[in-house]
């Protein structure tokens, strides 16, 4: 019994990374419509300016995590300078088709850059699991869920109750309209994808603390996924549950079902769930239901 | 003009017919040409490793030319195709590859290459020699795609029964593997110790099966089991990073059980991703193939002779080795193809014919790899099949063992 609860736990926290990315989804989401198919590679862009601060660079982790923070942001805010600002106006089917451009581009980039190879990428949470009796927890697991209810909560209050955060959700409505209201566009959406680059960047240092790193590690785009969709892509509370739910779900398959049929259910079970929400919900649980008067 | 003259121009101009005649064939030699077509992936999961496995084949292709093959009055082209290890990408370069090169053989890297051309190669009689173990999927008759060394499955079979009678006792060894559903090879991989495991209980007791994703999140909860079902073996077989996580969640349930690598994902290459060799003392890497210690072997000679006089740049690690091995055993292969045929029209179902009418000889590998003897049963040599064990002592890469045999392990 113990060992089940265990699970459950190290199922939540696991859900509770793949929130956290799936927030740099929602924020860009909700700030333009735009579905980022490049959020992976923005993972990986944060664990390699991580990377390269501490072990090229040699910086202490107290110097470079907040560096690669402000880096991660500038490259976000590059990124949208560069591909996205000349889009505004135009259909968010554009937008959407230059972030799988940017997906392309972004490999490629690090590949030129970087090279291929596997590099460790540093500790920056203890290895040492916490020991709750015969319990278990994995300590970046668990720094990095404390770490994304922190960021669910402070970004569901800048979006909700700040001015920039409601400017934000009018441009997400409609750019023109927006603008016509005097709310700068570009501003928003800019603050949408730095926000995007420093939330990638936290999700890598969780996922990747004294692992390896290559551009395999994009990966967790894909697997956050489903709990982007499943919560709604419009709300930020809704991804902490919908990233539990998930988290304990592939964790239970993982851990006791895959031993009896021999496979891989667990790396489908988030998919699986979120067809299931979609089929009955298509805004997913706590998506916005957009009623059109005619 | 005198008649003296005359006959000394005349002798002259004999002279130079008779040289002209004495070279002609010789140039008539120099002109065979013939491709291969490599297919790569310098952009895809093993672009960390490609570059230095490319190097590898690369250089024994230039030494084979600048030797034997200017004996034999033959040069083999070369050119790499990206592949992105992907099945697709493979099957639809195929057709421009067959077109453009018209390639004697094709000198592939993986699973892709293999579910991707197994169906069309027979039809275009080019045959494909890989560098990495076989594929139990692929172990069928009269193939047209050869490894030089037997299945993975093979391989950690060898490994595991060396090491239960490192152990010493009567207990089967208990064994964990560690596999994903990324690549059909991964599984392959899993299946074929599990079928070992089940038809041999008194040798392979297989505690767990896990499947993970090729960069897993977080895999403490999954070694924990493994900790807990008593592994005294952990099989990986996939890639580096799978490693790398494996021993994190080994190092967070405070146990130390052994991991086995292949070739691919070797101890130099899973050590540095986890930040140094170090990290991987009393681990292991097994395969059909020499290990890259830093003992003075034949390999390790004919290496160093790549790297003096033929511009190899590849550090002496097993993926160079692996490299290395692949474009001996091609080129010992065309080499049988044109003593058997002659260097004119060399065909690629001339050169799969040279493969079955002889045998490889370790000699002709340096060492690299055991002497091959191909049949028509199977993509791989199925009698005097040998694994090569390496560990790592005191941070540095050693020899745990040589010419360890491989039982017989049943088709899947």
């Amino acid at each position: 019994m113990v060992y089940f609860i265990n699970d459950i736990i190290t199922g939540a926290l696991i859900g509770l990374l793949y929130s956290l990315v799936a927030m740099g989804f929602v924020v860009i989401y909700r700030a333009s419509k735009v579905f980022n198919f490049a959020q992976g590679e923005l993972v990986i862009i944060g664990g390699f300016i991580v990377w390269f601060t501490t072990m090229q660079a040699g910086l202490s982790l107290w110097l470079s995590i907040p560096l690669s923070l402000v880096l991660a942001g500038l490259v976000g805010y590059a990124i949208e300078r560069i591909f996205l600002t000349k889009l505004i106006g135009e259909s968010v089917f554009s937008m959407v088709m230059v972030t799988v451009g940017l997906l392309i581009l972004l490999r490629g980039l690090v590949l030129l850059v970087f090279g291929p190879a596997v590099r460790p990428f540093p500790i920056i949470f203890p290895l040492k699991p916490l020991f709750l009796g015969d319990m278990l927890i994995p300590m970046n697991l668990l720094i990095g869920g404390i770490i994304t209810i922190v960021a669910a909560v402070g970004l569901s209050w800048f979006f909700n109750r700040t001015r920039s955060g409601l400017r934000m959700t009018a441009v997400a409505e409609d750019h023109v309209v927006a603008s016509s209201m005097g709310i700068s566009v570009k501003g928003s959406i800019a603050v949408a994808w730095v926000l995007g680059a420093i939330l990638s960047t936290i999700g890598a240092m969780i996922f990747l603390s004294g692992k390896s790193l290559t551009f395999l590690a994009s990966d967790i785009g894909f697997a956050a996924l489903p709990v982007a969709l499943f919560a709604g892509l419009e709300s930020i509370g809704g991804l902490i549950l919908a990233g539990i739910i998930i988290g304990i779900a592939q964790s239970l398959t993982t851990n006791y079902l895959d031993p009896l049929i021999g496979g891989s259910l667990g790396s489908v079970v988030p998919y699986i769930i979120m067809l299931a929400i979609l089929l009955i919900r298509p805004t997913g649980l706590f998506g916005w239901r957009t009623i059109e008067r005619v | 003009m005198t008649y003296q003259s005359n006959r000394g121009l005349r002798g002259l101009l004999a002279a130079a017919a008779l040289a002209a005649a004495a070279t002609m064939p010789l140039k008539a030699q120099a002109e065979e040409t013939y491709n291969l077509a490599l297919l790569s992936d310098f952009s895809g999961p093993y672009a960390d490793i490609m570059p230095i496995l490319a190097g590898g084949r690369e250089a024994v292709f230039t030494w084979w030319n600048e030797t034997r093959g200017k004996e034999l009055g033959v040069t083999l082209n070369y050119k790499n195709y990206e592949t992105r290890y992907d099945a697709a990408q493979v099957a639809s370069l195929w057709p421009g590859i067959k077109s453009e090169l018209d390639p004697i053989a094709v000198v592939g890297l993986g699973g892709p290459d293999v579910a991707a051309l197994s169906e069309r190669l027979p039809e275009d009689k080019i045959p494909m020699f890989m560098a990495t173990a076989a594929y139990g999927f692929a172990w069928q008759p009269d193939a047209w795609i050869f490894n030089p060394r037997p299945t993975y499955s093979h391989e950690s079979v060898g490994f595991l029964n060396w090491m239960r009678e490192q152990r010493g006792g009567d207990e089967p060894l208990k064994v964990a593997i560690l596999a994903s559903e990324a690549s059909p090879a991964y599984v392959d991989m899993a299946k074929g110790l599990e079928l070992y495991a089940e038809e041999h209980p008194e040798e392979i007791d297989l505690v767990e099966v896990i499947y993970t994703e090729v960069q897993p999140t977080d895999l403490t909860g999954q070694m924990r089991r493994v900790v807990r079902a008593g592994a005294e073996a952990l099989v990986i077989q996939t890639n580096t990073s799978i490693v790398v996580a494996a021993k994190r969640g080994l190092q967070a349930n405070g146990a130390n059980i052994p991991i086995m690598v292949s070739s691919h994902n070797g101890l130099p290459a899973s050590g540095g991703a986890l930040g140094g060799l170090e990290q991987m003392e009393g681990d292991f890497e097994a395969y059909g193939m020499a290990i890259a210690a830093d003992e003075d072997t034949p390999a390790r000679q004919f290496y160093k002779t790549l790297v003096a006089d033929y511009g190899l740049e590849a550090p002496w690690n097993v993926v160079t080795a692996m490299g290395v091995s692949q474009g001996l055993y091609t080129v010992t292969v065309i080499d049988h193809a044109i003593e058997a045929n002659g260097a004119e029209g060399l065909t690629g179902e001339m050169v799969r014919e040279a493969l079955f009418a002889k045998p490889i000889t370790t000699e002709e590998t340096h060492g690299f790899l055991p002497t091959l003897s191909f049949t028509p049963e199977a993509p791989f040599p199925l009698e005097g099949l040998k694994v090569n064990v390496g560990t790592v002592k005191d941070g540095k890469i050693t020899i745990g063992a040589t010419g360890v045999d491989v039982p017989q392990v049943e088709k899947w």
